[in-house]
């Protein structure tokens, strides 16, 4: 190794990243000219790994086609799903965008328009003899880490009365782990967005959806709080995308047709709907 | 996803792996042996706060010092971060924190060297720098060679929590084609590379020791 | 001319007063023994002298330089480039050798003069392989100290001490270490340095050898001077403590 390479690199990195993190344009990206979206890179079918080994998925299609409609970079950003929250309002990422429910997080982030109904149910194995949620009691469920279905589940005006009558709620960092799990029989459900339990189910064997959801809720782009200027930018976008119908071809592409509200005209959110 | 694009996927989450591990000890190896001195000085403050700095580097957990020093700028001096800083912030927590554990390695060595090689030295006129960089400095290295090969395994594996800085190591990238994939597959290729990782730093490090076992 | 002067020495660990008001003087070329029981300071004078303590009171001075001294301010040791040039007149050989484990027997040797001396390079193997012909370890300048016995070491370690060419030159009980088998080589190596005549200042604990080599002996007792003369003078005099000390050693 190249002692010499090796210090240039890194003292030019420290320099350029204290220098580059001055704010900020008036569209209200961190860095001008870069669109950073922040996602969790284990979610199929919004943000995944593809079979060339390159970051994409619903989301992250969408999130091409409004940096291509304002001539931005994309930079897709990985991040730990645990740390989603440091690194938006840390100005390190733009938004997070990547099946983000916004259902009972209205007031924590400035929100895009929502463009997913997406409801969290249950996933069980066929011969699991469990049919409705009332079967899970005395089991153990699985849920992912700060995820939508665990905040629903202990949420007191949620379902945290049905999740008191399982044995164990258990938490786990990812959905294949949790898959592996499952398979293996040390927990007996999986609790999940329906878009993300489609995806699963589709590709294992052996699993079904329960009949009977969780509850209903929404997907949309979070941006931190106050951040209305790129939020608007890419509200308008996303109308865009629907008008020229790329929104409608993506979510056929990702198998999501029957959860996309966008330019459905449900729901009284689409405020913006051209006419 | 065909294997090929697999193992060329790990290779590259390999690479980024590589580079956290060798920069680590290109910047904790010599800090390490600066806080050691900082460790035994004479100077009660001095002493004291690099003594502080050691215990919370060894009681605290890497992930959690990781987050403090990427996220610290911008919660402490509401700093906006972003862009390069990432990677430089995964260089500094991981070697902020190594250097601690080779402080005190160094120090093991440095007080196990008998008071007779100093006052050898200062018999023969050495001055103070070259009596430690000729004369103690070699032998201390000899002795605690196990150890920081230890250090230094340790640090391969610990390369995989860089991902809570977000930064795609070899590891992470290993999840992520495992979820897309639903299989177990890259889990186990992934352990693999890390293996033989582990393997190439083994025979470097028994290479180094060999290089020292000409005496006693 | 005086090489060594120590004025009223006094030394202390703690509250145990090792040496009590020691004054002695070394000549040029002279050979000083040193001997007493042990826990009698010998040691403790001679690292005095060597300058790896400092003193409680008194003074020691080189070649008329006052090297370390104490005084109603403290305790004081010379500094700077008048300290490099004091510490060059003396040589000291450790009880335990004190090798440089990671080096050959030559680099042992050579470094030293080379790096701190700055003496040409040339000159400074020249005068190591002669020095190690002398102590007979012309065959050992490649080995590393564990490659060699312990009365092997010992005489590298002499060698190492003379190739920077002191004025005067301690030896710490320099066989006490050694398997009394091999003391011998060891002592005839001391013994073939009178013919280089530098001063030397021995403490050991061998009677015949110090009588035989020494110039003056001290006899050292409680942290004082108790006796002082010729081999002869010190050996015969009629002095309670003396006799006792003698008396241990031949039986």
């Amino acid at each position: 190794m190249n002692r010499k390479l090796v210090c240039a690199v890194t003292v030019s990195a420290v320099v350029f990243s204290m220098a580059g993190t001055v704010m900020a344009a008036d569209n209200g990206l961190a860095e001008d000219g870069k669109f950073v979206v922040g996602f969790d890179a284990e979610y199929p079918p919004y943000g995944y790994k593809d079979d060339n080994g390159e970051y994409t998925g619903f989301d992250l299609e969408l999130a091409q086609g409004v940096a291509d409609l304002e001539g931005w970079e994309l930079v897709k950003t990985p991040i730990d799903w645990d740390s989603k929250d440091m690194e938006l309002n840390s100005g390190a990422i733009d938004c997070i965008w990547n099946g983000f429910t916004m259902t009972g997080r209205e007031d924590d982030y400035t929100w895009s328009v929502p463009y997913v109904d997406n409801s969290q149910v249950i996933v069980v194995s066929k011969d699991s003899g469990i049919t409705d949620l009332a079967g899970l009691s005395g089991k153990i469920v699985g849920v992912q880490a700060a995820s939508a279905a665990l905040t629903l589940l202990e949420d007191p005006e949620g379902q945290k009365d049905l999740a008191d009558t399982f044995a164990q709620l258990q938490q786990f960092p990812d959905y294949n782990t949790a898959f592996t799990e499952l398979q293996a029989g040390s927990i007996d459900a999986l609790a999940m967005d329906v878009g993300v339990a489609k995806y699963q189910v589709s590709s294992r064997d052996g699993f079904v959806i329960l009949d009977e959801a969780l509850n209903s809720e929404q997907y949309a782009i979070g941006f931190k709080k106050g951040n209305t200027a790129l939020r608007d930018i890419v509200d308008a976008d996303l109308q865009k995308l629907v008008d020229n119908g790329t929104f409608d071809k993506l979510a056929e592409k990702y198998d999501l047709t029957e959860f996309v509200t966008l330019g459905r005209g449900t729901e009284g959110t689409t405020e913006k709907a051209t006419e | 996803m065909r294997i090929q694009v697999v193992l060329q996927q790990l290779a590259s989450g390999m690479l980024r792996s590589l580079w956290i591990f060798i920069l680590t000890l290109v910047f904790s190896l010599p800090l390490g042996l600066i806080v050691s001195f900082g460790r035994m000085s004479k100077n009660v403050v001095l002493r004291t706060i690099v003594k502080i700095y050691i215990s919370i580097m060894r009681g605290t957990p890497l992930m959690l010092q990781l987050l403090v020093v990427y996220f610290g700028p911008y919660y402490l001096f509401g700093m906006s971060i972003g862009g390069n800083y990432r990677f430089t912030a995964i260089i500094i927590g991981f070697s902020v924190n190594y250097a601690a554990y080779f402080a005190e390695i160094y120090r093991s060595g440095i007080e196990s060297m008998p008071a007779g090689q100093y006052e050898a030295a200062q018999l023969l006129g050495y001055s103070k720098s070259s009596t430690f960089f000729r004369i103690i400095l070699p032998q201390v290295m000899k002795r605690i060679l196990p150890s920081i090969t230890n250090e230094v395994i340790t640090l391969v594996k610990d390369t995989s929590l860089a991902f809570s800085l977000a930064y795609a190591e070899m590891f992470t990238i290993a999840k992520q084609i495992a979820a897309s994939q639903t299989s177990f597959v890259p889990f186990i290729a992934a352990g693999v590379f890390y293996y033989i990782f582990n393997l190439v730093v083994a025979l470097i490090m028994e290479r180094i020791e060999k290089s020292m076992s000409y005496y006693r | 001319m005086k090489i060594l002067e120590m004025n009223h020495i006094q030394k202390s660990f703690g509250d145990l007063e090792v040496l009590k008001d020691i004054s002695l003087s070394v000549e040029d070329g002279e050979i000083l023994s040193i001997i007493g029981p042990s826990g009698s300071g010998k040691s403790t004078l001679l690292r005095c002298a060597a300058m790896l303590e400092n003193v409680n009171g008194g003074e020691v001075i080189y070649m008329g330089k006052k090297a370390s001294w104490a005084d109603e301010t403290g305790r004081h040791m010379i500094k700077g480039e008048d300290a490099v040039k004091v510490r060059q007149i003396f040589g000291l050989v450790f009880q335990n050798f004190n090798l440089f484990p990671h080096y050959t027997v030559l680099k042992n040797i050579t470094e030293a003069p080379i790096l701190n001396q700055h003496r040409n390079k040339e000159e400074v193997y020249a005068q190591a392989r002669e020095l190690l012909r002398k102590i007979g370890l012309s065959d050992k300048e490649n080995a590393y100290p564990y490659q060699l016995s312990g009365g092997q070491q010992q005489r590298a370690a002499i060698a190492r001490a003379l190739a920077l060419n002191p004025k005067v030159l301690f030896f710490d009980e320099p066989t006490s270490a050694l398997d009394p088998e091999i003391t011998g080589e060891v002592l005839k190596v001391i013994k073939s340095l009178a013919s280089l005549h530098i001063a030397m200042v021995i403490v050991t604990h061998e009677m015949a050898f110090a009588r035989d080599i020494s110039d003056r002996i001290l006899f050292m007792d409680k942290g004082i001077i108790a006796l002082e003369g010729s081999p002869d003078e010190v050996f015969h005099a009629d002095h309670q403590r003396m006799k006792e000390f003698l008396g241990k050693f031949s039986r």
